[in-house]
C-alpha cells in the first residue's frame, strides 16, 4: 500500500476496503455454485473489456475499426461456452447431441460472418468467401441430425410397437387360457352327458334284452359280456372326464370342490374361504390344480399333523394359501413346485413357497382375474 | 307304485320308462329339467322321483337341488338320484336330514336291470341305497376316523359296503359267493369292531352305518 501515500489522488476517499468487496462478491454469488459464479465474473469481464476497447478506440481517434477483431476473439469462448451448456437442458441424449452440433455450427457461423464483416471493413474483401465453409457445416449438421434423430424416432417407434405387441400377447394368451378352460368344461360335460349317457342307455337296453332271454342262456351270456364292455367304457369315460375337470368343480365351483378335496384328505385339511363372487373357469382350474397338488404333497412328504387351505377372492383376483405344520424344507425349484409355478404364471399369477426346515410349509399363490 | 322321472336325455329317459312299465311300475310323469320335476311332483304326488343330477339349462346340479326341494315340499317322497359320477358331498346333502327313502346311484347301475329294479323298490319303500362307490369314498382311510374302521379286514369292508348299499344278508352272500352264515359272522364282527349294536333289519343297519360314517366324517 506504499504507493497510496505519494499518489496524486490522495485527497479522494480511500478505495473501498476489501470487506465491502467481499460483501459484494458474496451478494453476487448468492445462490450460485462456484462454477456459475466464475462464469458470471468471466462474462462481465468480457463485456467490460469489450466496452473498454470501444472507448479506447474512440479515444484514439477512431480510424480502422480494430476492436471488432478483439470482439471476435472475446466472443469465441463465450459462444463455445453457451454452445456447450444450453443443449444440456434438453431431455434426451440424442436431442442434446443434435442441439450441441447446431450450437457449434451457429458459433462457427457467427465467427465466420464476423471475420468476413471485419475483413470487409478492413477493405480487402471482394466476395462472400464463407459460403463454402457454411455450406459444409450446415450439410454436416443436417446429416448428423437426420441420422441421430432418425435412430431415436425408430427406437421410440420400436418401443411402442413392442409394448403394443406385449399387450396383445398378454391379452390373447389370457383369452386362450380362458377359452381352453371353458372348452375343457364343455368336453367334460359332453363326455358325461353325451357319450357316457348314451352308453348307459345302451347298457339299459341290453339289460332289458337280457331279461327277456331267460330261455336262451348262450345269448344271455353274450349280452352280459356286451354290458360289461359298456360298463368298462362308461367307467373309462368317467375317469377321463374327471381327469379333465373334476365334476364338482364344474358344478359347484372352487370352494365346494376344495372342501370335498379336504374332506377326503387323511389330514382333515381345514378350509377357510371368503369367495363371494363366481371366479373364471381358468382361475378355478388353476387354483384347484395347485391346491390338489399341494395337499397331496403335504400328505405324502410333510409328516404334518395339521394342514389348511385359505381362499380369499376380491375384484382383482384370488389369493390362496396352502399350509401345514410338517417338516418343511420343500425345494422351491423341485419339479412339483416348478409345475405349479408354470401353471400359476400362465395366468400372470405369483407363487411363493415358505418352507424353512422344521417349520412347516406355506404356499402362497395369487391369481389375478382377467380384465 | 307311482313314479316321476327327470332325465334330459330322451333316449335314456324312455328306456327307463319302458323298463319300469315292463315291471308294472306306474310312471305318471316325465320331466326334462328341475322346474319340470317340481311341477310333476306337485301335480301327481308320486311315491318316488328318479332324478338325474345334471339337468338343463346349466347342467350343473339342478337335478339334485330340485330333488332336495321336492323332499322339502313332500317329505314322504322317496328320491332316487342318478349321476354320471359320485360325490360324497352330494350323498351327504341327500341323507343330511333324513336318509329314509333316499337312493344315490351311478347311472350305469341301470344296466344291471335286476339290481336297479331292486333299488327302485327298496328306495320307494323307504330304504336307503347308496352306490358302492360312494360308500368306498366314505370308507376311504381317514387318520381322523376312529380306530375301529382301520381294524376292519378287507372282507369286512366289502361286507360293510354291501350293507350300506342296502343289501340283505342273502344278497351279500350272493355277491361275495359265501354262505349266509359267513356273512352273519362278518356283520357281527364289524358291528363289534365299530362298537355298534347289531340290528335285525336291513334298513336299520344302513342307518347305523350312515350314522357311524357321518360321525366319522
Amino acid at each position: 500500500m506504499g504507493w497510496m501515500s505519494d499518489h496524486p489522488w490522495r485527497s479522494v476517499p480511500p478505495v473501498p476496503s476489501v470487506v465491502p468487496l467481499k460483501r459484494w462478491v458474496a451478494a453476487q454469488a448468492d445462490g450460485l455454485t462456484r462454477t456459475q459464479f466464475a462464469r458470471l465474473v468471466a462474462y462481465r469481464a468480457v463485456l467490460l473489456a469489450a466496452s473498454l476497447l470501444l472507448v479506447l478506440w474512440a479515444m484514439t481517434g477512431g480510424g480502422t475499426f480494430w476492436p471488432g477483431w478483439a470482439w471476435l476473439g472475446l466472443a469465441a469462448p463465450l459462444l463455445l461456452d453457451l454452445s456447450w451448456r444450453l443443449p444440456r437442458r434438453l431431455e434426451t441424449v440424442a436431442s442434446q447431441r443434435v442441439a450441441l452440433i447446431w450450437a457449434l455450427i451457429a458459433t462457427a457461423t457467427l465467427l465466420l460472418l464476423g471475420t468476413w464483416v471485419m475483413a470487409g471493413i478492413d477493405g480487402d474483401v471482394t466476395r462472400f468467401w464463407p459460403e463454402w465453409p457454411l455450406f459444409g457445416l450446415t450439410t454436416g449438421g443436417i446429416a448428423y441430425s437426420v441420422f441421430t434423430l432418425h435412430d431415436r424416432v425408430l427406437l421410440a417407434q420400436g418401443r411402442r410397437t413392442l409394448r403394443a405387441r406385449v399387450d396383445l400377447l398378454s391379452t390373447s394368451r389370457r383369452a386362450t387360457i380362458d377359452a381352453q378352460a371353458a372348452e375343457l368344461r364343455r368336453i367334460e360335460r359332453d363326455l358325461h352327458d353325451g357319450a357316457q349317457a348314451r352308453l348307459v342307455a345302451l347298457a339299459l337296453h341290453l339289460g332289458r334284452a337280457e331279461l327277456r332271454l331267460d330261455d336262451q342262456p348262450e345269448v344271455q351270456a353274450l349280452i352280459h359280456d356286451a354290458q360289461r364292455e359298456a360298463d368298462t367304457a362308461i367307467a373309462e369315460l368317467r375317469d377321463l372326464a374327471r381327469g379333465i375337470v373334476p365334476p364338482l368343480l364344474a358344478d359347484r365351483g372352487l370352494v365346494a370342490a376344495v372342501q370335498a378335496l379336504a374332506a377326503q384328505s387323511p389330514l382333515g385339511t381345514r378350509v377357510t374361504a371368503d369367495v363371494g363372487r363366481p371366479l373364471e373357469p381358468a382361475v378355478e382350474n388353476a387354483a384347484y390344480f395347485v391346491i390338489a397338488e399341494a395337499v397331496t404333497n403335504t400328505t405324502k412328504h410333510a409328516a404334518a399333523e395339521h394342514s389348511w387351505v385359505r381362499l380369499r377372492a376380491d375384484r382383482r383376483g384370488l389369493d390362496l394359501e396352502v399350509g401345514d405344520d410338517g417338516c418343511g424344507g420343500a425345494d422351491p425349484s423341485g419339479s412339483g413346485l416348478a409345475g405349479l409355478r408354470a401353471r400359476v404364471e400362465a395366468l400372470d399369477g405369483t407363487l411363493v413357497v415358505h418352507s424353512p426346515p422344521g417349520e412347516g410349509t406355506r404356499l402362497e399363490v395369487r391369481l389375478p382375474c382377467g380384465s | 307304485m307311482r313314479v316321476v322321472i327327470a332325465e334330459d336325455l330322451a333316449l335314456l329317459r324312455e328306456g327307463i320308462v319302458a323298463l319300469l312299465r315292463e315291471h308294472d311300475i306306474d310312471v305318471v310323469a316325465q320331466a326334462e329339467d328341475g322346474p319340470g320335476l317340481l311341477r310333476a311332483i306337485s301335480g301327481h304326488a308320486p311315491d318316488l322321483a328318479i332324478v338325474d343330477v345334471r339337468l338343463p339349462p346349466s347342467f350343473r346340479d339342478e337335478g339334485l337341488r330340485a330333488a332336495l326341494e321336492a323332499r322339502r315340499r313332500q317329505p314322504d317322497l322317496s328320491v332316487l338320484v342318478l349321476s354320471q359320477y359320485v360325490e360324497t358331498a352330494y350323498a351327504d346333502e341327500l341323507i343330511a336330514e333324513n336318509s329314509a327313502g333316499i337312493g344315490y346311484l351311478l347311472k350305469e347301475r341301470i344296466g344291471d336291470v335286476r339290481a336297479f329294479l331292486d333299488a327302485v323298490h327298496r328306495v320307494a319303500a323307504g330304504g336307503t341305497v347308496l352306490d358302492r362307490q360312494v360308500v368306498t369314498q366314505m370308507l376311504a382311510p381317514h387318520d381322523r376316523a376312529p380306530d375301529g374302521l382301520a381294524g376292519l379286514t378287507a372282507r369286512e369292508r366289502e361286507v360293510l359296503q354291501l350293507i350300506a348299499e342296502g343289501r340283505s344278508n342273502a344278497g351279500i352272500a350272493d355277491a361275495l359267493v359265501v354262505t349266509p352264515g359267513a356273512v352273519e359272522k362278518h356283520i357281527t364282527s364289524i358291528f363289534g369292531k365299530l362298537d355298534l349294536p347289531s340290528q335285525g333289519d336291513d334298513h336299520r343297519r344302513v342307518l347305523a352305518v350312515l350314522a357311524y360314517l357321518k360321525a366319522a366324517g
